[in-house]
């Protein structure tokens, strides 16, 4: 159980860093800004080359990963072992 | 407590780890230490030689060995934690440095004030205790006029606050371990917190999005209810059906 909670914990501090870091690459303008981290996207795709467009894509990758994985890792995971085993001391009794 | 029953608290198992260390009347008190006047060096070898001696015996009589461990060696136990927790932040520090390096403004004009002024936020509280006109009073004696200037108030007002800080100490020596052993302390602890929390968005009464008159009264109810709440919980944490339970670890310690 702890193995698991450190796992979500890991990709959500560990990719949420990526995702903040990425995010504030391509999504502030300014860090004074009010609407640090969830701008929209100001550069064209088209013409921004490799690099940008992966660090875009890495950038969503990240976003959900740091929100699916502790979902997983914390909710999903844990609850399928619980059905699991109630299944199961079901089926014996 | 009685002699009685600290003497069965003696028998009982001490799993709190709190027989290591020497039991509280046993611990020197400072008119003790001030009666041994027989020099520096002779007390300090009388200390040091009776903890000595107090692990020395604790390790003899236990049939455990892991277990008696007094504390972790600095090497390379707490180097070897320490070095890896240095690195992390300042790893940290280096990667956050290096990706997203702030924006360098223009240089501060000295010409123009600008439109907030705000000591440093570990400094609010004290900002705020500035503000406290409404409660200098005008006094009908002299003529329905004030005591004081407002701003006099307000320092004086610092007086106070870090004159009752300063009293608390010897009102209570902070003999607690827990919060939940002493509820009333806990909850004038908790009210101080509050109130340097609430005196010092108060600080900021300009900013505040809300009636000032309100956020003056919040100012100082809001630390008052808090009080009570902690007082409350701790109060019924010590009476409820968990605190039987966990009577050993939340075990109260003999008054002096």
């Amino acid at each position: 159980m702890a193995d698991e909670f450190v796992k979500g914990l890991s990709l959500f501090t560990g990719a949420g860093l990526l995702w903040m870091t990425l995010a504030g690459w391509y999504r502030t303008s300014s860090f004074e800004s009010t609407q640090q981290l969830v701008e929209p996207v100001t550069i064209d795709l088209g013409s921004a080359g490799v690099f940008n467009t992966l660090g875009v894509t890495l950038m969503d990758v990240f976003f959900w990963l740091a929100l699916l994985g502790p979902l997983a890792f914390w909710v999903l995971i844990p609850a399928g072992r619980q059905a699991r085993s109630a299944i199961e001391n079901r089926r014996n009794a | 407590m009685t002699d009685n029953q600290s003497t069965t608290d003696e028998t009982d198992a001490r799993t709190d780890g709190s027989g290591i260390v020497a039991p509280d009347d046993e611990t020197p008190t400072w008119s003790e230490r001030k009666e041994r006047r027989q020099g520096l060096a002779q007390l300090t070898y009388e200390y040091f030689e009776r903890s000595r001696r107090e692990d020395q015996d604790l390790r003899q009589e236990s049939n455990y060995v892991e277990r008696d461990v007094l504390a972790f060696p600095t090497w390379p136990h707490e180097t070897v934690r320490n070095l890896s927790i240095a690195s992390f932040f300042i790893g940290m520090m280096m990667f956050l440095a290096s990706t997203m390096p702030p924006h360098i403004g223009p240089p501060a004009n000295p010409g123009s004030t600008p439109a907030i002024i705000l000591p440093d936020w570990y400094l609010y509280w004290s900002f705020g205790l500035l503000k406290l006109g409404p409660l200098n009073p005008n006094l009908s004696i002299i003529g329905g006029q004030k005591l004081m200037a407002d701003r006099t108030y307000g320092v004086l007002a610092n007086v106070v606050v870090v004159g009752i800080i300063a009293i608390v100490p010897f009102l209570n020596k902070g003999s607690a371990r827990r919060p939940v052993e002493q509820p009333f302390w806990a909850a004038v602890g908790m009210t101080g917190v509050v109130f340097a929390f609430t005196i010092s968005v108060y600080s900021a009464k300009n900013l505040l999005p809300m009636n000032v008159n309100l956020a003056f009264d919040l100012t100082f109810l809001l630390p008052v209810v808090a009080g009570c709440v902690t007082y409350a919980v701790l109060k019924t944490m010590r009476e409820g059906y968990m605190y039987d339970l966990n009577r050993r670890y939340y075990r109260l310690r003999p008054p002096k």
